[in-house]
């Protein structure tokens, strides 16, 4: 019999230790224990016939370390490790009931944005390993301890892409039930389910007794089979050799006590033996076995946060989104994605639990924009994501690098859109929005749209979607032109809940289009659509009235335990209808605009470092009539430029200046949004880029901040960036000067690699270096054109360069 | 998780860049009080650590199965027999704080970046103490703790840590193929113990060579 047609019907046992194992038998602290699947490996088959012997059904093959990174003939590795997995199966008489699993461990990198490993590369390193274990004749794939969700995914994918064989994921979590990344159990088994493995689980980390709590949240919300591999208690330490206190009759005593809590599959990890495992099978094998129970809840997560949509009313921040905004637009022409993260990050401090992103414009790569945005708002904010497109190849290449499980707005009735979407959400997971509207149009009723929406849940069944995750729109449509429209929406709202026990969502201010006042009529429909059963709410946070409809409702309806929600946003209100500091969604560091008594002028604003003021100074600056130019020149530069001499005589220290220079970009930004369209005037353009191998920049983002300040057009192509990366931009934006920063000895060697490659393919572009290490004598010697101290003095070479009078 | 101690304000200023008398501004204070805040929230502080015999001969230092050639490190622990590794790591969620406020304001990252480099610090001094107690208990004294990349201690034997410690698996820190640890808010030190109590006076900047130049030294 297959493992799928058992896993969840009867006990099953996955083996215990190896690596200990290992050691026990002579392999050394840092040798590679796969290496003994060629070099040993009738030892590594002596340990599996254990393990077979002991009544293991799952037993893994000596594979968890083998990857690219540390092996050269990962596929030679693994199929001989499979190969010896299979004799000692055929051996030991259990070719019929036990199964190899080709063992899947962490790659020991961390994946890009945090670390430096690039997801889909990631993807294509599991991919090498599980297709040399297929091939050799593996019966499953176990991905096991993971420590971070998305790494788990890569190899998920990877496995998916590769077989057709069940996938087991098994991930460690410290004692507050956190990967070391900081997911939690809810949302870890929600993107995981939602990646359509066929078990979930726990392994390492500790013995049994400590993952008591944590299985029993697991049961809570996982729906599928589970697995618990603890260690033999927690690793010691005696002289030089690593050691596990819980022998076998103590450990089989506590999984027997986890058996009773709800699991399917049990073995062991660091330090257990086929004895541990022995009395394990021979106490768990006669308890009765509960298969596992279908949970009906809908998540929807980020790499660390869970949004659960059901209990009360969820809020979708709408702001990244081009539609009706020409400064948005700009951004994404320019892609500027600083300007599309604040817009994220004030939507977050506003109250947002969800982000809608939409790049969809067609002058651009909508497919690449939407990659890139998930990827950098993934790594500035914890809230999960809402990926809204038209264009399928825009949602495949968003749901792939997103680190959980998002939201996907959207699918609607017409088969064509159902066979382009659902079977992306059906291999990546997320929770589905779909629009009650197909080939006949909108209808007009709630009941055609309840008929269209039956028509997608029935689609979902279809593709193997649960009808937890989907999310059903009402269809919010404006009542200036039909009147009776908002009724309609509100009673499909509430139909979706009371006929299908479904989740509703509503883009809510499409209600008042082409009305006055639009956010009275949102403000309220709001309350009237959440008092309907509206269960997701696509809204724009920064706005006072909405968020104060929405707290009420949570106040008012016991969705806020002790009114704290309410409380806390608006202890500071006012009765003449502020709202204190409620969403004031400023996302910077300093928002003060006044220090008391009389208003600062532009230039005092920006010595000072006064953001908020700045860019009030501003603003009334071009409503007096001022050109925004003659602004920027007459007070705006003079006073960057004070600041600017006194971090060089010493007088200012760093973080002062980079107050003035916030203060600065915050005047520059209403500037921006004021010639919206219009041409920008620039002394030139500037690469910056910390190197290959180097991943801290924040003196580069410095550097950035103060050059733009100073007028100038950077192309900041990030952290940890090839050499080739950079002069191919060079090349292609004919770029007169590169930046660029390393951090340490060992990141300088990039450097000079990137200026011997720019000198042989852009010999005219000038270099200017800078980081923790540099010095003028280390620049000379890997060939710059220029070292650069700080900040201020890259911006006095690029005037330099460019001939620029300052 | 708690940090288990107080970041100083006055270290995030060091970190910062602020010497001397500085200008009591009150919107860099609320700052720095406010990336505090935030750290301390989120972080999620893990170490490993283990214990090896150690012997100096000349400049090399041996433990385990490892030679370290460092003039500095072999007069840091002259006199040891014993030494314990460790690697400590103030969590993933530093980084994503200077990455987050990055994105609005650099003088708020970098009091963000500052902050963090004053938690791994003060988490450090707390291990360290640790450290200390356990082994005077059994009569072995501690010498300051000393790093991979610090003086001339080769930051190639960042590798060795990870290997004998385990590092990545515990405490979820990656070495980079360039040496760079992420989170970037970790450390990884060498504590030197003697059986002979000797005043360890100087500690930190004071005996690095590179205080003179270094723009974050701590100077009286």
């Amino acid at each position: 019999m297959g493992l799928r047609e058992r896993l969840g019907k009867e006990w099953l046992f996955c083996d215990g230790g190896t690596g200990t194992i290992l050691q026990e038998m002579g392999l050394k602290g840092g040798e590679l224990p796969e290496t003994w699947n060629l070099t040993r490996p009738d030892d590594i088959k002596s340990v599996a016939s254990a393990y077979f012997n002991a009544g293991c059904n799952i037993v893994n093959t000596n594979t968890f370390g083998a990857n690219s990174f540390k092996y050269d003939n990962v596929a030679e590795v693994v199929s001989a490790a499979v190969r010896i997995c299979r004799e000692a199966r055929h051996e030991a008489g259990r070719d019929d009931d036990a199964y190899v699993a080709i063992d899947i461990g962490p790659t020991g990198k961390l994946l890009a944005p945090m670390g430096d490993l690039p997801f889909n590369e990631a993807v294509k390193v599991f991919s090498e390993a599980i297709k040399a274990g297929v091939e050799a004749g593996g019966d499953l794939v176990l991905i096991e301890t993971m420590s971070d969700s998305y790494e788990a995914k890569a190899a998920v994918i990877a496995a998916h892409e590769t077989c057709d064989l069940p996938v087991i994921v098994t991930t460690v979590y410290d004692e507050s039930g956190k990967l070391l990344t900081g997911g939690s159990i809810e949302g870890t088994v929600a993107m995981l389910e939602g990646l359509k493995v066929d078990a979930i689980g726990v392994n390492c980390g500790f013995g049994p007794d400590k993952m008591i709590p944590i299985v029993e949240r697991l049961t809570k919300c996982c729906s599928l089979p589970i697995v618990v591999n603890p260690n033999a208690g927690l690793p010691r330490t005696e002289g030089n050799k690593t050691v596990f206190d819980v022998g076998p009759e103590e450990f089989s005593t506590i999984m027997k006590e986890i058996a009773a809590i709800g699991v399917h599959v049990m073995g062991g990890c660091c330090g257990t033996t086929p004895a541990h495992m022995k009395a394990l099978i021979r106490e768990v094998s006669p308890l009765p076995f509960r298969a596992p129970i279908k949970k009906h809840g809908t998540y929807v997560t980020s790499f660390s946060e869970c949004v659960e949509i059901g209990p009360k009313p969820v809020i979708i921040g709408e702001r990244i989104n081009p539609t009706g905004k020409k400064r948005f637009k700009q951004a994404l022409r320019e892609n500027d994605t600083d300007y599309i993260l604040t817009e994220g990050l004030k939507q977050e401090e506003a109250g947002a639990h969800i982000l809608d992103i939409n790049v969809g414009l067609p002058e651009i790569d909508e497919p690449a924009m939407m990659e890139n945005i998930v990827y950098k708002l993934q790594s500035v904010t914890t809230l999960p994501l809402q990926l809204d497109s038209t264009d399928t190849e825009a949602l495949e290449r968003g749901m792939r690098i997103y680190n959980g499980k998002p939201m996907i707005n959207s699918v609607n009735g017409k088969r064509e859109t159902i066979e382009a979407v659902m079977p992306l959400v059906a291999k990546y997971g997320g929770v589905l929005v779909g629009l009650p509207l197909d080939e006949d149009g909108i209808p007009e009723t709630s009941d055609g749209r309840i008929r269209v929406a039956k028509k997608i849940y029935e689609a979902a069944d279809e593709y193997g979607i649960p009808r937890d995750d989907i999310v059903i729109d009402g269809l919010a449509m404006t009542i200036s032109s039909d009147s009776s429209s908002a009724i309609t929406t509100l009673d499909t709202v509430r139909r979706i809940r009371d006929e299908f026990g479904g989740h509703s969502i509503l883009g809510v201010s499409n209600i008042s289009f082409g009305l006055p006042a639009r956010e009275l009529i949102n403000s309220h429909f709001l309350t009237m659509a959440m008092q309907n059963g509206l269960s997701c709410a696509i809204i724009n946070p920064n706005n006072d009235h909405m968020m104060a409809s929405y707290r009420a409702f949570c106040a008012l309806m016991d969705k806020d335990p002790q009114c704290l929600g309410f409380i806390g946003a608006y202890a500071e209100y006012k009765s003449d209808g502020t709202f204190g500091g409620a969403s004031s969604g400023a996302a910077g560091g300093n928002a003060a605009s006044s220090t008391g008594g009389a208003k600062l002028s532009l230039a005092e604003a920006i010595e000072r470092g006064v953001t908020g003021r700045a860019a009030e100074a501003m603003q009334e600056g071009i409503a007096e009539g001022h050109e925004p130019l003659e602004l920027i020149n007459a007070e705006l530069i003079p006073a960057l430029d004070k600041v600017g001499k006194g971090f060089e005589k010493g007088t200012i220290f760093l973080p002062q200046l980079l107050m003035s220079a916030d203060a600065a970009k915050a005047a520059f930004e209403v500037v921006k949004k004021a010639m919206e369209g219009k041409p920008r005037q620039v002394k030139g353009k500037v690469i910056l880029a910390t190197v290959k191998g180097d991943i801290h920049d924040i003196g580069k983002n410095i550097v950035k901040v103060m050059l733009e300040n100073y007028g100038y057009d950077v192309i900041d192509l990030g952290k940890d960036v090839p050499p080739e990366t950079i002069v191919e931009a060079a090349i292609k934006d004919n770029v007169k000067v590169v930046g660029l920063s390393a951090l340490m000895t060992t990141t300088v060697v990039s450097m000079e690699e990137t200026i011997k490659l720019l000198r042989v393919k852009k010999p005219d572009t000038k270099v200017v270096v800078g980081g923790a290490v540099m010095t003028q004598e280390y620049a000379d010697q890997i060939g710059a054109d220029a070292y650069s101290k700080d900040a201020m003095q890259t911006v006095r070479y690029c005037d330099e360069v460019f001939g620029v009078q300052s | 998780m708690p940090l288990g101690v107080a970041i100083s304000e006055s270290e995030v200023r060091r970190y910062m860049g602020f010497r001397g008398p500085v200008d009591p501004s009150t919107e860099t204070d609320a700052m720095i009080a406010k990336a505090i805040k935030n750290l301390e929230k989120d972080c999620n502080p893990k170490y490993v650590s283990k214990a090896f015999s150690v012997t100096v001969d000349g400049f090399s230092v041996k433990f385990a199965d490892v030679t370290v050639e460092s003039r500095a490190l072999a007069r840091n622990l002259a006199g040891c027999t014993e030494c314990v590794l460790f690697a400590a790591t103030a969590g993933p969620s530093c980084d994503m704080l200077v990455k987050r406020a990055a994105v609005t304001s650099s003088a708020y990252a970098s009091c963000c970046q500052a902050a963090g480099a004053a938690a791994i610090e003060a988490y450090c001094d707390l291990i360290n103490d640790k450290i200390k107690d356990e082994y005077e208990a059994k009569g072995l004294y501690a010498r300051p703790r000393f790093s991979p990349g610090y003086g001339d201690l080769s930051l190639s034997h960042q590798k060795d840590w990870f290997r004998l410690l385990d590092v990545t698996k515990i405490t979820g820190i990656e070495l980079t193929d360039s040496l760079l640890m992420v989170p970037t808010k970790s450390v990884t030190a060498i504590i030197g113990l003697s059986p002979n109590k000797l005043p360890c006076v100087k500690q930190g900047c004071e005996a690095c060579t590179m205080s003179q130049t270094c723009a974050f030294s701590r100077k009286e």
